[in-house]
């Protein structure tokens, strides 16, 4: 079975088994989203619309630029675990590294004193030190204290967020809005539009980040040390490379991408940081499960964020043009995640099948 | 469980492959290979990696499907959609790793998934006992049937497996490797044990690469090249073979090593006459533990241009004193510690110097696991090749690589070593055993550092493979290098050793000078500690 398998990959490029895999995925998923349309009652062909129109189009394409700007958080994020899984780390705390991210920036953007483009970049690299460090934490728990960084990474989330509800909904509330957030940042330090849109800039810094992470790992030696180090951890070991310092600068990195992420959604998109914003919208958990559909294939990352975020906003269209509950695309994106767990062993390094033997 | 096994317990098993095809993508792994395993013998299968043994077997087992051809049982084309199918069907396999519950008592092991049922879900050990009780008496295995399986020796964990077979009814019984991990006295208590099994009327399928163990067990020797059946001679009933003079013997083990390798024999290694060099490697006074067993106080001193073997059977401390001296067991401990000895590379201190440190003082390493721990499977050749190269110019560039360069340098490896491989961009898993090994060995000697351990350099690698790493290793000592040579391949120690230290539970038990050492002193003197702990069990138990 194992030598039968691994003999039908042979031959086929990763570009081939990329566009095996998603052709796998959508057409069980096309199937489950019809029955799905069927069961709420309503009529397919207006569904469709009401979904593409909600993904894609909407007046002066407001839909569509609500679409890229979901898609680019969700592709940070998946950059961020990218970093990450490759380099066998098992980093899933990337929520609470973009909370705290978003946290520290937004709080850093509203009272830092100095010229508007200080502040920013101030803010952003609070962000990222915040997102970086809580990361680095999880790294340093398992190498000092033995806690999996699978379990503490994941662990770590739930303080992140209950810290970032208490510092909204007390020291740092906005009182007069009544509800758990930060003021609003002032205007001039919020990133710009695009010219004519809706559409923050934030999304061309997520393109700039994608291909810059995307160069790292091709072309850097840092990078391939990493790589190696995830894919064979004892032969890392035995050729001398420093495993230790390679995890934690692969996680301050990561971490880094994800409160890079949560500053991006505080300056550009919000304008402050609101209890839950960055949470609901499971931007690092899509991320993760961006990077699983596409087996760390890093070109096609960025398609696999630009989907689910289409799911998410033509799912709302869907619900108010066809009356089909948006839930339906939650659903959907379940079946992704169960259709990803059939493929995960085989593409996260450490988890991997044997070679062909004689 | 199944009335088909039952019906036919104890009953003798024809198998056949005919006709059987297996392509891998494009490759062909077996061609139109037909084969006939015929009960009352020992059939032997050799070939080097990658000749298509393994595939061959798997079809057999159903593990693999045939694109061509078919598998016949008793004469009936038979196609097992799995493992336990073929189970049910009379085959029996006894695989190189074994497949045991460590953590298990034998007696559980062998029962797991075949309990013999006491109602209410329970399980009727008391039936099953009974059973491994016959078995062992028939057979004459002696297994211990409530000892755990962790404690056991290897010798002890292959009788497990066979009678876990056995206890299947396995009619037809395959071992892929058996003696790979065993004594020399172990490897003749199991052949003995074969014989047994043989004249009771089971099929043996032997698959090996030692080819004085299939002249002293066979009854039929297939040879197998490129998947294709070059031959398959039957070794008369010992008769010929046993009896004729030593040439005659000697002439047909020749014949079978040009036929698996498909042409000339490598020339024999020719060593330079010189005098050993500077102390390069000394350790003293070192202790560790590995696992229950402490390994130490040893002590040893490595001079350029000398090859010191380490021999001994694997499991006796070997694997603790590599990661000593290479360095990969700093992590646990750091800083220097007195209990736990002292190690000098190149006249420096190495207790706080970790694995790059030792690296860069010199020292190159071949581990033993060549999938894990040699190579990064998944990488591609390129960079397995540079891995160790990539601190300075010429194959990085600040912070980037320079990826011609580093194609550069592993082509330049793939030409010089022979490695078989599509290219310096192939996949390091896509290369056959013994051409990964290859690659290990090229990088760690083209380092050019002043010690190198190797650790078992040749396991599991084919005839052509080995003749080219004990060349490599020769030429590296003839040019004033040491070679610390961890192995328990009784031939390649005395091909290569200028001095070999035998290593048994955890301590060195004697030296021989080359010269000194022979097949039997080096064997005896491995397994000495060994037979003597039994001998005293023994005496213990008359006292008693």
């Amino acid at each position: 079975m194992k030598a039968a398998g691994s003999g039908l990959d042979k031959g086929l490029g990763p570009v081939v088994r990329t566009i095996a895999a998603w052709s796998g995925v959508a057409l069980p998923l096309a199937l489950i989203g019809w029955g799905l349309i069927a069961l709420a009652g309503a009529p397919l062909g207006e569904a469709i619309d009401g979904f593409l129109r909600g993904a894609f189009g909407g007046r002066r394409n407001a839909y569509l630029l609500t679409t890229l700007s979901r898609a680019g958080l969700i592709i940070g994020m998946a950059m961020a675990a990218w970093l990450s899984f490759r380099a066998g780390l098992f980093n899933i705390g990337g929520e609470g590294q973009l909370v705290l991210g978003g946290l520290s920036a937004a709080l850093v953007a509203i009272h830092a004193p100095g010229p508007a483009p200080v502040a920013i970049a101030l803010a952003f690299a609070a962000g990222m030190a915040a997102g970086a460090a809580w990361a680095m934490l999880a790294g340093v728990l398992e190498l000092a204290a033995g806690v999996p960084l699978l379990i503490g990474s994941l662990l770590l989330n739930y303080p992140a967020s209950f810290f970032a509800s208490w510092v909204v909904g007390h020291p740092f509330r906005d009182v007069a809005s009544g509800l758990p957030q930060t003021v609003l940042l002032p205007a001039e330090r919020w990133l710009p539009n695009f010219s004519g849109t809706r559409l923050d800039v934030g999304v061309a810094f997520i393109a700039v980040v994608t291909v810059l992470v995307i160069v790292y790992g091709a072309t850097t030696t840092h990078g391939l040390r990493a790589r190696l180090n995830g894919q064979a951890p004892a032969f890392a070991r035995a050729s001398g490379l420093a495993v230790r310092r390679l995890s934690l600068q692969t996680l301050a990195a990561s971490g880094a991408l994800a409160g890079f992420v949560g500053a991006l959604a505080v300056l550009g998109l919000h304008h402050r940081y609101s209890d839950g914003m960055l949470v609901q919208p499971l931007y690092a958990w899509t991320g993760i499960v961006a990077v699983l559909l596409v087996g760390l294939v890093p070109w096609a990352v960025p398609l696999a964020g630009f989907f689910f975020a289409a799911l998410a906003t033509g799912a709302a269209g869907m619900e108010r043009t066809a009356a089909v509950p948006r839930e339906i695309a939650l659903i959907l994106q379940a079946c992704v995640i169960l259709f990803v767990a059939g493929r995960t062993a085989r593409s996260v390094p450490g988890a991997r099948r044997d070679d062909p033997g004689s | 469980m199944s009335s088909e096994r039952d019906a036919r317990a104890g009953e003798p098993l024809h198998a056949a492959l005919s006709d059987v095809t297996v392509r891998f993508g494009g490759q062909v792994a077996v061609d139109a290979l037909s084969l006939h395993f015929e009960p009352g013998q020992v059939h032997a299968i050799i070939g080097e990696n990658g000749a298509g043994k393994s595939t061959a077997v798997n079809v057999l087992f159903g593990l693999v499907a045939p694109d061509e051809g078919e598998v016949r049982i008793d004469g009936m084309a038979r196609r097992f959609r799995s493992p336990h199918a073929a189970i049910q069907a009379g085959l029996g396999m006894v695989h190189q790793h074994f497949t045991l519950v460590e953590d298990m008592s034998v007696l559980e092991n062998v029962v797991l998934c075949a309990e013999p049922d006491a109602g209410a879900g329970l399980v009727d050990f008391q039936a099953a006992r009974a059973v491994l009780d016959r078995l062992a008496a028939e057979h004459g295995i002696m297994v211990e049937a409530d000892a755990r399986v962790r404690d056991l020796p290897f010798g002890a964990r292959q009788n497990v497996e066979i009678v876990k077979a056995l206890y299947r009814d396995a009619r037809l019984l395959v071992l892929d490797e058996p003696t790979a991990v065993l004594t020399p006295r172990e490897s003749e208590a199991l052949f003995a044990m074969l014989r047994r099994l043989r004249d009771a009327g089971r099929t043996i399928v032997l698959i090996t690469h030692k080819l004085d163990e299939v002249l002293a067990i066979s009854d039929r020797v297939s040879v197998l090249r490129k998947g294709r059946l070059i031959s398959s001679r039957r070794l008369d009933a010992g008769a010929t073979v046993e009896d004729s003079a030593a040439g005659g013997r000697a002439g047909l083990r020749d014949v079978l090593a040009r036929e698996i390798v498909g042409g000339d024999l490598p020339a024999p290694l020719r060593r330079a006459e010189r005098a050993p060099g500077e102390i390069v490697l000394r350790a003293q006074a070192v202790r560790r533990r590995e696992g229950a067993m402490t390994v130490g106080p040893l002590d040893l001193t490595l001079r350029g241009g000398e090859i010191l073997a380490v021999a001994g059977v694997a499991g006796n401390g070997q694997g603790a004193l590599v990661r000593a001296l290479v360095g990969l067991d700093r992590q646990a401990s750091p800083g220097p510690d007195a209990s736990r000895g002292r190690i000098e590379l190149a006249g420096v201190d190495v207790a706080s110097v970790d694995v790059a440190g030792r690296r860069a003082l010199g020292l190159c390493y071949v581990p033993e696991d060549r999938r894990h721990t040699g190579l990064a499977l998944d990488a591609s050749v390129a960079e397995n090749a540079s891995v160790a190269r990539l601190d300075a110019p010429p194959l990085v560039r600040g912070p980037f690589l320079v990826r011609r360069a580093m194609r550069a340098f592993a082509a330049g490896l793939i030409e010089r070593y022979r490695i078989a491989a599509r290219g310096p961009r192939a996949r390091a898993g896509t290369l056959s055993g013994g051409n990964q090994q290859k690659l290990v060995v090229a990088r760690e000697l083209e380092l050019g550092g002043v010690v190198t351990i190797a650790e078992n350099p040749t396991w599991g690698v084919d005839i052509g493979a080995i003749a080219a790493v004990h060349r490599e290793l020769m030429a590296m000592r003839d040019d004033g290098r040491a070679i610390l040579l961890v192995s328990s391949e009784l031939d390649e120690v005395l091909a290569l050793a200028d001095r070999t230290l035998v290593m048994s539970g955890g301590h060195f038990v004697a030296e021989f000078a080359r010269g000194e050492a022979t097949r039997e002193s080096l064997g005896r003197a491995m397994t000495g500690g060994a037979a003597s702990a039994r001998g005293s069990d023994v005496v213990g138990g008359l006292a008693a």
